[in-house]
């Protein structure tokens, strides 16, 4: 039913849709397409030949970045840090989603609000801070301080992307789990968790995506090189070498082939996702 | 990604509940779950973003030497900023930034999130293309356009335009254009999911309805479109003019605030002044300067929503 209204009878594009469509994909792709280009060149090649399609193509920078960087360190960094923190987020995020969804208590509202106001605070302001305290509480330098912080800063907005999910859901099926004699929890985890699937889903790519771009956080609460996330350790790269634009453009490729597997595989899903909830209030 | 006032208009109706929803039964429900269920998102929050901005908030009342804390000096830090012509200089060039960006990414997004959900020849090709930009960090995102737009370099033959050599990074109109262009690129994706995942929502038989009452695409837009569309934009406007009033990485990587300052923003100013000049007191008074411009403009939204909700 969904796909006919969604796309059954819409107007299909005309040619002035096209060429909107490859102008904006060109605008989109181009810095990537230029940096694959440079990623085939030898070192003099970088700065002699200025054509799109390399004259005489090479491997040797994909040789170093894949075999005597730490770059494949740093991925993997980047996905333990990025998982670990998806997973703390959806927990924390769907259980306060839940609560604020589904029970009237004193001071929902309050809380609700509160959990608001922190997302306007910027990164900068507490940078400082957050250093101290991990310094002070001995979580600087780790995996830990990293997912803790992370995670606290995605809870806010995914906690309000569930509830909107969750007032989707209706809550007869609850109440017949209920008169079954099922418990709150046990409702909440085996019934409605698995209707809101796509809007766990669509959290779950946001979040992960969040911690992947991110460069501040990362490059405050780590210093030893055999922790540090992706984001930094590119930039690490980059002067600790002079700007050797082939190693640097095929290290930068490299980094992004993960995330493109993902959303390739993700985006109909994280579509869908919002889709259905966010969009609720 | 639902950073929504209570107020927002619901897209869709609900259905009439039935009866037994509406009937609480509380004498069986423990009283105490729902605060079990909030308390660890609540305490997490408080502890890494609450502490810490009240940290902040002393610190900026302070004199700072390096990381310790010495004499108190109210507000002087702020007096010192908003005092000083270079300091509403900053004020104003992020304006120009945030303000810039939005007018260009919110049409986009909404335009290009528009194209995406017409049936089309290879839709999710272009799906996958136009929103590939989202899983590119700032660093890389300010990496590859240096490249890019590099004029001795480049693929775009910036050395010689008709006999002149445009460098980008060395003329400080020409560098704001291009950091906006850059910020519009690395933010647009996010901004026109969550278009195209709003625009889905709208029945296609709705837009049938206007098209056989004889309603153009202009007003099909303003009549339908843009009124349903409302609760998103309001998310899609605060998400972004958040992320681009405390933008630092992208700054920093792309242009430090070069050239000559012209691309020194409020958000950099604190940067620098905390990490790389250690003037902690000064450097939070300049991130509590951001924080109230985020206030304002999303109190400023809330207002417009609400406002458009009883008209």
């Amino acid at each position: 039913m969904a796909e006919s209204i969604r796309t059954g009878r819409r107007k299909p594009a005309g040619p002035l849709a096209y060429a909107a469509l490859v102008a904006a994909s060109l605008f989109a792709v181009g810095p990537l397409l230029w940096a694959l280009s440079t990623s085939f060149k030898s070192p003099d090649a970088v700065l002699t030949d200025t054509s799109w399609i390399p004259s005489a193509p090479t491997l040797e920078n994909y040789t170093i970045v894949l075999f005597e960087s730490q770059v494949p360190r740093y991925l993997f960094n980047s996905v333990v840090v990025a998982g670990a923190t998806v997973l703390a987020t959806l927990v924390l995020a769907t259980l306060g989603a839940y609560a604020t969804a589904r029970f009237r208590f004193r001071g929902r509202g309050a809380s609700l609000f509160f959990i608001l106001m922190t997302s306007m605070i910027p990164g900068i302001a507490i940078l400082v801070p957050l250093y101290f305290l991990a310094v002070e509480v001995g979580v600087y330098d780790s995996y830990l301080g990293l997912i803790v912080v992370y995670t606290a800063w995605q809870v806010p907005t995914v906690l309000w992307m569930l509830r909107g999910f969750f007032q989707t859901i209706p809550t007869s099926l609850e109440e017949a789990g209920r008169i079954d004699g099922a418990s709150d929890l046990r409702v909440m985890v085996q019934l409605v968790l698995p209707l809101a699937k796509p809007g766990l889903a669509a959290a779950a790519v946001i979040a992960f995506v969040y911690v992947w771009n991110d460069y501040l956080i990362a490059a405050t609460m780590v210093s030893s090189d055999d922790k540090r996330l992706v984001s930094v350790g590119l930039y690490n790269y980059l002067s600790q070498y002079g700007i050797e634009w082939g190693q640097l453009t095929a290290a930068v490729l490299v980094t992004i082939v993960p995330m493109v597997v993902l959303f390739v595989l993700m985006e109909k899903r994280l579509v869908a996702g919002l889709s259905a909830g966010a969009t609720k209030g | 990604m639902t950073v929504k006032s209570p107020e927002a208009p619901p897209v869709r109706e609900h259905r009439p509940v039935p009866a037994v929803q509406a009937r609480r039964r509380p004498s069986t429900r423990p009283r105490l779950l729902p605060y079990g269920l909030l308390l660890p998102a609540v305490v997490v929050v408080a502890v890494v973003s609450v502490f810490p901005i009240v940290f902040a908030l002393n610190l900026s009342l302070h004199e700072t030497r390096f990381t310790q804390l010495e004499d108190f000096v109210g507000l002087d830090n702020y007096a010192a900023i908003l005092g000083s012509s270079a300091g509403w200089a900053s004020i104003g060039r992020s304006l120009i930034y945030v303000v810039a960006s939005l007018a260009l990414a919110i049409p986009m997004s909404l335009g290009i999130a528009h194209l995406l959900n017409r049936p089309a020849r290879f839709r999710l090709v272009f799906r996958a293309l136009i929103l590939m930009p989202w899983v590119i960090s700032q660093t890389v995102a300010a990496l590859l356009w240096r490249w890019l737009l590099n004029a001795d370099y480049g693929p775009l033959g910036l050395g010689d335009v008709a006999g002149t050599r445009i460098d980008v990074f060395a003329d400080p109109v020409q560098a704001m254009a291009a950091l906006i262009l850059v910020n519009v690129w690395i933010s647009y994706p996010l901004a026109t999911i969550l278009c195209l995942a709003a625009l889905q929502t709208i029945p296609a038989e709705l837009e049938e309805a206007s098209d056989v009452d004889g309603a153009g695409p202009f007003t099909r837009f303003r009549r339908i479109t843009l009124p349903m569309m409302a609760p998103t934009l309001f998310v899609v406007a605060i998400l972004l003019t958040l992320l681009y009033f405390n933008m630092v990485t992208l700054v920093l990587t792309f242009t430090a605030g070069g050239p000559f300052g012209a691309t020194q923003l409020v958000s950099l100013d604190a940067f620098n002044e905390s990490f790389s000049f250690f003037n902690l007191g000064l450097g939070a008074a300049y991130s509590v300067i951001l924080f109230v411009f985020n206030i304002v403009f999303g109190a400023a939204y809330i207002k417009l929503i609400r406002s458009e909700g009883d008209g």
